[in-house]
């Protein structure tokens, strides 16, 4: 018994020293990168798959219309937003693709 | 040399399809010359006729397709169809092809949204190509447009659609009813706002049904001509190296367009006439490469078209001087003047000192001086479009823009059946086993100038039109007709001396040269001293391919290579182009000249016929030019051709005579 909590208390002077170290190690970081852990977590790096961790983006500058329907024309599966041939060249995003 | 030599070795001991593991030793340390044939199961021989430095494969198919675009797939599977053992050969996997840029619709009179028919799309098709266009291939394109989209429709395309269900047709590209009578007319079909793409995407998913062998990323080198008979292609195989012959009975080439000769184009780095240079150095002519469409706004650098709405809106080009230099070439119209004029005032600022950055070589767009909320709403994306590809801030800076090619109408010439076609002794002569479809080709629907959403329409029902007149002519299974065993080794010998070039210029330098030269001097801006000192420039950058140097010397993957015999092909197309151009005293068009400011046609239409005399052949400018180059000197030849102007059934459709294009 007194072996057992010997070897308990021993555990736990262990650990609380590692928990020493611990404490000033994250400590010294703490102070050498600031505000930077306590505020933000870690970010993910730039990886394709870390894209989907990221805020979803706003939507495209040309939404889609209700259930794909033109509402002025009665299209339906046709070019979103302002109508291509509006001045007189195909027209999308700024960019003539044909004319 | 000693990989190649080994695996030549290996060959010789015809270690094929089944890849049996080679001794070490033997290999000595290259890699195993691996040869795999999808598709029809058809013994591929190993030569060594032509050369013993590069392996080189024989093939034998009924048919071979070069170029997997639009036009090529839809022949591919077309032969497939009908029976024919077909090879499609192309340098980029078929959805890579620059169709896959082709937003714009595709015109077909199906007449959904109001009463229509193929002859007023005829009619508007003719007077489109300034009266260039051979009108039986025009009546037989716009014939069978209506049956094309179906076709298209059937296969799988997403077109969009009206309420009831049907293909729902927009205004676009110059089309009218009632022969230019009945007001605008909505012909043009499209999806969503990426046809070409999905036009593509259907063909090529429809191609998988037949068993096409797609040789996928071998680089066409030459055709295989006996006695003035295509014979097959020869090509390269980028992956290991290999030179691969494939004879063929019947070969349609339907490699695209030309852009890359200029400085500025909308087209894909692949675009560089592949199609067009085999046959010039087969000994056969280009037709009408002088015509070339170009667009005043053009991104400078990145070559995306800014859309002429922009200066609807409000937005106005300025000078080096800050000055909106259009009020002093259209004082009415200023920035909305149309599309030539604008494009000419560009140019001739820019000749004229007045260009903007380090190179003084284009203008800019200035639209922030509109306010952003109505860039937003009027003109949704400007602002991506002009950050991603230009850099600029479109609300704080203005984008550098000059005259952009965008298609070329010029090609192959064929009749309308898409046989390739001579002009020997005043008649036209059919080259037999040669076939061309596409941009490539020149059948000629476009003529002078092309007419939007047209080129789509093109591509299908040329590409069909091909794989019919095989399949109408000849049986698959034929027996080839004999073949020279030395057929291609000027090719392989042409391919070797480029691969160890050791000149003094790279081959980037050159063609930097070349598309500055015609940037200069064959763009918008021409006149008769601008043109000649633009062909003595050529003719000089021409022989300074003879200087090229080329760094890698390896065999596998060697884009150094390939692009110096792609430099090669554009060469080709741009000294035919400029001369071409140099030659044509008249203005049809997309060809404008300064100096002759006026259409000479046989007679003068803008006057009442009677009383006039009819102009000889050599007198007037309403005929195709053919151009001859001989590969060694760069010298161009030119013979004229006349205009077919019966459509092919006069009492179905009567044909368009000459009158004055005006809109």
């Amino acid at each position: 018994m007194s072996f057992l909590r010997l070897c308990v208390s021993a555990s736990r002077r262990v650990v609380s020293r590692t928990q020493a170290v611990g404490s000033v190690f994250s400590g010294s970081s703490r102070s050498a990168s600031g505000a930077l852990k306590d505020q933000e977590p870690l970010k993910k790096a730039k990886t394709p798959q870390g894209r989907f961790d990221a805020a979803e983006k706003s939507g495209d500058v040309l939404e889609k219309f209700p259930d794909d329907v033109n509402p002025k024309t009665k299209e339906k599966g046709g070019p979103r937003g302002p109508e291509p041939t509006r001045y007189g060249d195909w027209e999308r995003k700024g960019r003539c693709v044909d004319f | 040399m000693a990989t190649v030599r080994a695996a030549s070795r290996l060959l010789s001991k015809r270690v094929l399809a089944n890849m049996k593991a080679v001794p070490a030793a033997a290999v000595q340390g290259s890699r195993n010359f691996h040869f795999s044939i999808y598709g029809k199961k058809k013994s591929a021989k190993v030569a060594d006729d032509i050369s013993t430095q590069y392996p080189v494969v024989d093939h034998e198919f009924d048919a071979v397709v070069v170029g997997a675009g639009g036009a090529g797939l839809r022949a591919a599977f077309g032969l497939s169809e009908a029976g024919f053992n077909t090879a499609c050969v192309t340098k980029l996997f078929p959805t890579r092809s620059h169709t896959v840029a082709a937003q714009g619709g595709i015109n077909a009179a199906l007449g959904n949204m109001e009463e229509d028919d193929w002859r007023w799309h005829f009619y508007d098709t003719v007077k489109g190509s300034d009266w260039l266009g051979d009108q039986d291939a025009i009546h037989y394109m716009t014939e069978q447009a209506p049956a094309a989209v179906v076709e298209l429709e059937n296969f799988g395309m997403p077109f969009s659609r009206t309420e009831e269900g049907k293909i729902y047709q927009r205004a676009f590209g110059g089309q009218s009813l009632k022969y230019g009578k009945g007001g605008q007319a909505h012909r043009c079909c499209c999806v969503a706002d990426r046809t070409g793409h999905s036009l593509l995407h259907t063909l090529y998913g429809r191609s998988l049904r037949y068993d096409t062998s797609y040789f996928v990323e071998y680089f066409a080198l030459d055709l295989l001509m006996e006695n003035g008979e295509c014979k097959g292609v020869i090509a390269l195989c980028m992956e290991d190296g290999s030179i691969h012959r494939f004879r063929a009975q019947n070969t349609v080439i339907a490699t695209g367009g030309y852009g890359r000769t200029y400085f500025s184009c909308t087209s894909a780095h692949t675009s560089t006439g592949d199609g067009n240079a085999m046959v010039t150095r087969a000994g056969l002519p280009c037709q009408d490469l002088e015509f070339v469409q170009f667009h005043p706004t053009g991104i400078y650098g990145a070559g995306c078209l800014i859309t002429e709405g922009c200066r609807g809106e409000g937005g106005i080009l300025i000078n080096s001087e800050g000055e909106r230099f259009m009020e002093r070439y259209a004082p009415n119209a200023k920035d909305l003047a149309s599309r030539d004029v604008v494009s000419r005032s560009m140019t001739i600022e820019i000749r004229e000192g007045r260009g903007v950055g380090p190179d003084k070589d284009h203008v800019y767009l200035q639209l922030h001086h509109l306010p952003p909320q109505q860039l937003a709403t009027r003109l949704p994306g400007i602002s991506e479009t002009a950050m991603i590809f230009a850099g600029v801030d479109v609300t704080k800076e203005p984008i550098p823009v000059l005259p952009t090619v965008h298609y070329n109408m010029g090609g192959i010439p064929t009749n309308y059946k898409g046989q390739v076609i001579d002009h020997i002794n005043g008649k036209d002569k059919v080259i037999p086993g040669l076939y061309a479809c596409g941009e490539a080709a020149c059948a000629s629907v476009h003529g002078a100038n092309r007419l939007g959403a047209n080129s789509l329409l093109d591509l299908v029902v040329f590409g069909r039109a091909c794989a019919l007149t095989i399949a109408e002519e000849h049986k698959p299974g034929e027996k080839l007709s004999p073949l020279k065993p030395s057929a291609g080794e000027e090719s392989v010998a042409n391919l070797d001396k480029l691969r160890f070039a050791n000149g003094n210029l790279r081959t980037s330098e050159i063609r930097l040269n070349m598309q500055k030269t015609m940037q200069n001097h064959a763009a918008v801006f021409r006149t008769g001293s601008v043109l000649k000192e633009g062909c003595d420039k050529m003719a000089d950058v021409y022989q300074s391919m003879e200087k090229i140097k080329t760094f890698d010397r390896g065999i596998v993957w060697n884009t150094d290579l390939v692009e110096s015999l792609e430099l090669q092909n554009l060469m080709l197309n741009a000294v035919q182009t400029i001369n071409g151009a140099e030659q044509r005293k008249e203005s049809r068009g997309a060809h404008a000249r300064e100096d002759f400011k006026d259409r000479i046609d046989e007679y003068d239409y803008s006057k009442p016929l009677e009383g006039q005399q009819k102009k000889p052949f050599e007198q007037h400018w309403r005929k195709h030019t053919m151009s001859y180059v001989d590969p060694k000197t760069g010298k161009v030849t030119l013979r004229y051709r006349p205009v077919i102007d019966s459509s092919l059934n006069e009492q179905d459709c009567a044909h368009v005579p000459p009158a004055i294009r005006s809109y």
